[in-house]
């Protein structure tokens, strides 16, 4: 094997010779330059290989003497990697800075190359004085490489930076020589061998050293200087100052406290106010430097935690580092080259990434990485930590990691929804062709990590699992026609069915069959839509697979990373709404705020195993029990937009696309449905603080039905309106399930399937109708009934059937209500459902008659039906109406049956005709056809007698025997429950909105506020280095 | 599947004595209004003459499919209602078709005609239906929600949906009527009753002096026929419904007339004291009045 | 002796400091900074130095076999060499940037240079 030490020697002793060439052969300079990089590069490679295949760790000793004598030197597994990292970023910013390398010439070069080889000499040493030469030798290249931007400013952020250097400098020679004076060594292990504590002077001079390496890790709050370098720098060296000397300043601090274990709770401490400030401060930026390098100190605050707990961790304290510190090099390297082909600073300015559909990918997959979502190595990263640290009982740090990483989530997807949604230059990106090798090396690499940890994590790759590599699979077809990709999703979600649906148990089965069949149906539609359909079926695709492996998920993992998939794939789905931006980040948002509580829920019940059984959730510590449903239940509900959480759901429903509205509607909202079965089933009902949960859970459901359903008769947008009527189907569900009896649970089912198939029917019709209109304001419209007698059709099939109008199948769900109803002990929530239920008539009939019925618009005397794509679903699923509602049996008896294993009370008897319960008895045909002969006879007789009847022209009504002038103006639309808003309009007060808008405005008005402590002077920022130091050690001699 | 058919022609026996009696029970009311207000008010027979004259009419027109359905629906809702529900107790041959649901069935049942009646009348395109319509579904929210709780109360008192095994229960003296032994219950029924039958305070919906007559406003000839055919039966069918749940039912056609006659005349002597409510003003009004009523129903069952 | 060292070394680091924090001038902070680094070097050489001890120098006076019990510690020396060493390269580093930035902002003054921000 090569010797390591040469990661020293040849950068060194390259920049020794660039010094020696002459100044105009700048092109040999720069070969010379990356030759030496890459040959690091490759000794670090063949290191890691020799690690990973099981080498023991190497002690390189100089100048052929053991320690005390000589300085050691250590590789092992972690360094190597570390190395390669250091190597790699800095060969692509070689390569990225080619134009300004070879204008600044060699001096510039060999500064580059001082940099990575004292990086790797930090990552290396095991002694303390080395480890300061590296660290100023570190500080001086800084000082020299800042020089490369063009942005004036720089200059002066350089001079902060020497300045607070100048103290750390202090601050750690002063700490050495007490430490050599207490310890008689600086070598690091030796260090560790006699702990210094006891040593008299010992924790004081450790102190010193600790502070100054932490804050060369340019932690939070004193680390103004290192912001300003972020901001001014040239982006390709900001990326190695995050990416690199983030990574070797980490490297040093983890070595320093192998001999201070008391020192790593304050370690912990430390690296939590950096993750959680860092990250609220960010949410206050515009800029997109400095929010990548607020986000970057956040990164560096997380690893510094992990640090904190090494011993909590074991032996996944690598994985974890690792996988996190991997993350982070990857995604902010990429990001700041990113930014580096963006003209503006602004966070709007990178809609420039529009016009490249790659970048755009490159963009998205950086923002994945750093939140940690899956398949990116953070991802097991923090499912490993969560689970570490909950085992552990450090629940308060588990929530406030959580915390900060949902505030990281908020500013990273608002970024990128800026990027999506903003309005394109005319010219896209330069074109730069070692820019761009760069920035798609970092892409390849964040997949190829992810890929690696999935395969180190042992809980199952998910670039394994099909339905991903599925949804996955259309990224690279995504150049294919959208016509050629909706036949190939189609085809792959009922073959998929198909070859699965035997293993299924009746519960999943329904699901099952909702979310494959029943999202091939949908996609029908989207043979409406021509052309590429950019970045539709991969999100597509990627919710439902998500979907699907939630239903076959059987562990906690599986489940958890199936939540996030559907979660990511419907929120690209959302965000590609015209006017969906704002509405996609707090669905976002609130999804993901959810998906944390479901995964701190699972870790608190999973007590450390990190793949815990779905089937042993119910055997969590009987005192953590009603936590860890609470926490659950609160996750699911998220989801399914119960009262409160619910605000997401409007906006994010009625502005996304016509075939994405039913999908998201109809379909994803019931994974918060099938999680809550799941719950309910493992936990059965918890008691905390002698309230029941599932008690507390019918309120809910009760209150999301009625305010749901008052909510969505004031609306004035059709898909509002259907929005808000989707919060109140869910309440209805949340109540079914929250009743704990056989019929309640068979309602929710019933809801289910009803839900899914009316609802997506009437956004399909709504979708279609608007599309034709080009309004979505059902006052706008009018009259359309027979212009558009097709959708007319869906829609009243779809508004009888949820007003549970007898004979279609709401009226099942009805039946079965009562009978559920009639067992259950509680009967309050009961008179919230009771009085909600005729509300949902008001907004039915609102939606049909305003939009179909009444004047017809001058503007809309041309339109015509909606296209034939959007009809033919609509179609499809009104056959599947009437069929459900004639043997609703066929498919609920099975899973009547079965969820007579799980919860109390009884079934229903499917014998003959007629279905009959403890209470009553209703037969579907019968009614039917009693109400088919009685509505056929009268209706004959109504011909007979009235046979010669003409149709006669719009206007021709009984007006005071006058025409009305302008008649189309006579359409009674708009505010139409006026009355009602007077007598019970006081219940639709926004309180909910108002609360959430006051949380975040709070936050970002506290971040604006606070973030004014970086004045821009860099003596103030010495005195806040000072103060951090004073008052860290304060803090840990007063504990 | 072995279906007696007799009851069909039974069924239509039920339906005809119920139309009939309902066409004079209508005028004979409208007769005893009209003297509260010391009119002299129309023949016993005016309703008869009415709907000739109605079906004989020759010209008519239509504004289109629903509207043409519209009355249509509203009298397949009567009509299902009436048949959904035995009219008489202990009797095979008028226990209709209730064999198909039970008490669920007819409460939902009650929404067919009026979704129908909605959506013909929107149809026509007059303003005045379309606001009498508004109105009507913001009063009928209000209003059915006490009753809903107090056939909840009911049902849970009975422990079964079936309205034949409630009148059952019933049976024995008029002090096992749900009237005594759920007094609540009937207090907020009735409560709802009268929102539900279109007489002051709760008119507003066909209010004549300000939107002509509400949703019908339109309606003309044969379609108007159809939906005074249906004017005859419903309030009958809804207060036979009442009828079982709460006053014991009727085992015979004299006590049937004698107990329909009663609870409907509740609505009339309320409707000929009071003025009319404004659509916010009945809503608060069921809310704060018969609500309580229906809570304290369910609570105390 | 050696407690004196230690004393003008810190109170030189405060001084140095103080310097640092109350001047507005690029040139005077770095001055300042070198006396905070000169003290530090005095500190550096007064915590290694021990009372009675020969210099590090092996000769015939001083057999190799003796040294360990009668010479200083020779460490702290070389690391004040080097610490100086890398502080005149600091230093020199801060005076070009002291020089660029009054060559493009005409200016000394660090209260200036706050357009990075927030």
């Amino acid at each position: 094997m090569v010797d390591a030490i040469l990661l020293i020697a040849i950068p060194l002793g390259t920049a020794f010779l660039l010094g020696l060439l002459p100044g105009h052969w700048r092109g040999a300079a720069y070969a010379l330059t990356l030759a030496a990089l890459a040959v690091g590069s490759a000794i670090s490679a063949a290191w890691l290989l020799e690690f990973a295949a099981g080498a023991d760790p190497r002690e390189i000793h100089t100048a052929g003497a053991p320690p005390p004598f000589a300085i050691a030197l250590r590789i092992a597994l972690a360094e190597s990697a570390g190395l390669l990292l250091v190597s790699l970023s800095a060969l692509f910013a070689a390569l990225y800075l080619r134009d300004t390398l070879l204008k600044q010439g060699r001096r510039a070069m060999a500064v580059l190359l001082i940099f990575a080889m004292a990086l790797s000499g930090l990552i290396l040493t095991r002694d303390l004085f080395n480890l300061f030469v590296f660290l100023e030798l570190t500080v001086i290249a800084t000082g020299g490489l800042v020089l490369l931007s063009s942005d004036p400013r720089a200059l002066g952020a350089g001079f902060k930076y020497l300045i607070a250097a100048q103290l750390i400098s202090i601050l750690l020679l002063t700490g050495l020589i007490f430490i050599y004076h207490a310890g008689a060594t600086l070598n690091i292990d030796e260090l560790a061998a006699i702990s210094l504590e006891r040593l008299p002077g010992g924790t004081l001079a450790f102190f010193l050293v600790f502070i100054a390496v932490v804050a060369e890790l340019k932690l939070f709050p004193a680390n103004g200087w290192a912001l300003d370098i972020y901001e001014s720098a040239h982006p390709a060296f900001s990326a190695l100052v995050s990416a690199a000397a983030g990574t070797a300043a980490l490297f040093a601090l983890d070595k320093l406290l192998a001999g201070g274990t008391a020192w790593l709770p304050v370690a912990t401490a430390i690296g939590c106010v950096s993750f959680i400030g860092a990250n609220l401060f960010a949410l206050a930026q515009d800029n997109d430097r400095r929010l990548l390098g607020y986000s970057s100190v956040a990164q560096l605050g997380l690893l510094v935690v992990v640090v904190g707990q090494r011993d909590l961790l074991g032996e996944a304290y690598l994985f974890v580092a690792g996988g996190i510190l991997l993350a982070h090099a990857l995604a902010k390297a990429g990001l700041f080259w990113l930014s580096g082909l963006i003209e503006g600073r602004d966070l709007t300015a990178w809609a420039a990434l529009r016009r490249r559909p790659l970048l755009l990918f490159a963009f998205a997959s950086f923002i994945a990485l750093l939140i940690g979502l899956p398949p990116f190595p953070g991802f097991y990263a923090k499912w490993e930590l969560a689970h570490r640290l909950a085992a552990g009982g450090h629940i308060a740090l588990l929530a406030l990691i959580l915390f900060g990483a949902l505030l990281e989530a908020g500013y990273l997807l608002r970024w990128f929804g800026h990027a999506v949604k903003g309005t394109p230059p005319e010219q896209g990106p330069a074109r730069a062709p070692q820019k761009m090798v760069a920035v798609h090396a970092a892409l390849a690499g964040g997949w190829a990590a992810g890929y690696l940890w999935g395969e180190l994590s042992g809980l199952g790759n998910l670039l394994h699992a099909l339905p991903l590599l599925f949804a996955l699979a259309f990224l690279p077809l995504d150049w294919l026609p959208a016509r050629v990709k909706n036949s190939l999703a189609i085809a792959g979600m009922l073959g998929w069915f198909l070859h699965a649906y035997p293993g299924y148990d009746p519960l999943q089965l329904i699901f099952a069959a909702v979310i494959l069949p029943g999202g091939a149906l949908i996609l029908l539609a989207s043979y409406q839509n021509g052309g590429r359909r950019i970045g539709f079926y991969p999100s597509a695709m990627l919710m439902f697979a998500g979907l699907i492996m939630l239903i076959e998920a059987n562990d906690s993992f599986g489940f958890f990373a199936a939540w996030e998939s559907l979660t990511i794939g419907s929120y690209f789905l959302i965000l590609r709404g015209r006017r969906s931006q704002a509405h996609a980040l707090s669905y976002i948002v609130f999804s993901l705020g959810g998906a944390f509580l479901i995964l701190a829920g699972f870790t608190l019940a999973a007590q450390g195993q990190t793949q815990l059984p779905l089937s042993a959730l119910g055997d969590a510590p009987t005192a953590l029990a009603p936590w860890v449903f609470l926490l659950l239940a609160v996750g699911f509900m998220t989801k399914t937009a119960a009262i409160g959480l619910h605000i997401w759901l409007p906006g994010a429903h009625a502005e996304a696309e016509t075939d994405v509205s039913p999908m998201v509607s109809g379909i994803l909202l019931k994974a918060g449905l099938y999680g809550l079965f799941v719950l309910l089933t493992q936990m059965g009902s918890q008691q905390l603080h002698g309230i029941d949960l599932t008690h507390a859970m019918l309120w809910i459901g009760a209150l999301s039905a009625l305010l749901g359903n008052l909510m969505a008769i004031f609306q004035e947008d059709a898909k509002r309106l259907l929005a808000y009527s989707s919060i109140g189907q869910m309440g209805y569900a949340l109540f079914g399930l929250a009743l704990m009896n056989h019929l309640g649970w068979l309602m929710a089912l019933m809801f289910v399937i009803n839900h899914f198939i009316y609802k997506s029917m009437l956004f399909l019709s709504v979708g279609g109708i608007a599309k034709r209109t080009g309004t979505r304001d059902m006052y706008r419209m009018g009259g359309l009934i027979t212009l558009m007698p097709l959708s007319f059709i869906a829609v009243l099939i779809g508004i009888i059937a949820i007003s549970g109008v007898p004979p279609l199948s709401g009226f099942g769900g009805r039946w079965i209500f009562y009978n559920a109803i009639m067992e259950g002990p509680h009967r309050l929530p009961l008179v919230i459902l009771f009085l909600a239920g005729p509300i949902a008539f008001l907004y039915l009939f609102r939606l049909i008659h305003t939009i179909f019925l009444g004047q017809l618009k001058d503007e809309h005397r041309r339109v015509r039906e909606a296209p034939f794509w959007i009809i033919l679903p609509q179609m499809i699923q009104v056959a599947l109406l009437l069929g459900f509602a004639l043997v609703p049996g066929l498919a609920l008896r099975h899973v009547d049956a079965y969820i007579g294993g799980l919860v109390p009370g009884g079934g229903l008897d499917w014998e003959g005709l007629t279905i009959t319960s403890a209470f009553g008895y209703w037969s579907p045909v019968t009614i039917m056809l009693i109400v088919g002969v009685i509505f056929a006879s009268l209706f004959a007789w109504l011909l007979l007698v009235n046979r010669r009847a003409q149709r006669v022209g719009q206007f021709n009504i009984v007006f005071a025997a006058e025409r009305p002038y302008r008649p189309e103006t006579t359409h009674f639309a708009w505010n139409f429950f006026a009355p009602y808003r007077k007598a019970l309009g006081f219940f639709t007060q926004p309180l909910a909105t108002r609360f959430w808008a006051a949380l975040t405005d709070l936050l970002h008005a506290g971040a604006g506020l606070l973030r004014r402590h970086y004045s821009g002077d860099g003596q103030t920022y010495v005195i806040h280095l000072l103060a951090f130091v004073v008052g860290v050690y304060l803090l840990r001699m007063g504990l | 599947m072995d279906f007696d058919w007799i009851r069909i022609p039974y069924a239509l026996l039920t339906l005809f004595i119920v139309f009939n009696y309902g066409l004079l029970l209508n005028a004979l009311i409208a007769k005893i209004a009209a003297r509260v207000g010391r009119r002299h008010g129309i023949p016993i027979w005016q309703n008869y003459i009415d709907l000739i004259k109605n079906y004989g009419l020759r010209s008519s027109i239509t504004h289109g499919a629903m509207y043409y359905l519209g009355p249509v629906f509203r009298l397949s809702g009567g009509v299902g209602l009436l048949l959904f529900v035995p009219t008489i107790h202990g009797s095979l041959m008028f226990a209709n078709l209730s064999f198909a649901g039970d008490l669920i069935l007819a409460l939902y049942f009650v929404f067919f005609g009026t979704l129908g009646m909605a959506l013909g009348a929107g149809e026509s395109g007059h303003p005045h239906a379309a606001i009498g319509i508004s109105r009507g579904l913001s009063q009928v929210t209000a209003a059915e929600l006490p009753f809903a709780l107090a056939v909840f109360s009911v049902a849970l008192q009975y422990q079964t949906l079936s309205v034949s095994e409630i009148v059952a229960a019933q049976q024995g003296g008029m002090l096992n009527w749900t009237l005594f032994t759920n007094p609540f219950a009937v207090a907020a029924a009735m409560l709802s009753f009268l929102g539900s039958m279109m007489r002051p305070p709760f008119d507003v919906v066909i209010a004549p002096q300000e939107i002509p007559i509400g949703p019908p406003t339109e309606y003309h000839s044969s379609y108007l026929a159809l939906m005074q055919t249906n004017r005859a039966i419903f309030p009958i069918a809804k207060v036979v419904v009442y009828m079982n749940l709460f006053f014991g039912g009727a085992t015979s056609w004299p006590l049937f007339c004698v107990k329909v006659f009663l609870i409907y005349m509740v609505s009339v002597l309320v409707g000929v004291v009071f003025p009319r409510f404004r659509v916010e003003q009945s809503v608060r009004w069921f809310l704060v009045w018969a609500l309580p009523l229906g809570v304290v129903a369910i609570l105390l069952v | 002796m050696t407690e004196i060292a230690l004393a003008t070394g810190f109170l030189l680091i405060l001084i140095g400091l103080y310097g640092a924090l109350t001047n507005r001038n690029l040139l005077r902070m770095i001055v300042a900074f070198s006396v905070a680094n000169t003290g530090v070097n005095l500190v550096l050489v007064g915590v290694g130095y021990l009372r009675g001890r020969a210099a590090p120098i092996l000769d015939a006076t001083l057999p190799a076999a003796e040294a360990p019990a009668r010479i200083i510690d020779p460490l702290p020396q070389a690391l004040v060499l080097t610490a100086i060493v890398i502080g005149v390269g600091t230093t020199a580093l801060m005076l070009a940037y002291a020089y660029r930035l009054y060559l493009t902002r005409g200016t000394l003054d660090i209260s200036r240079l706050r357009e990075l921000k927030w």
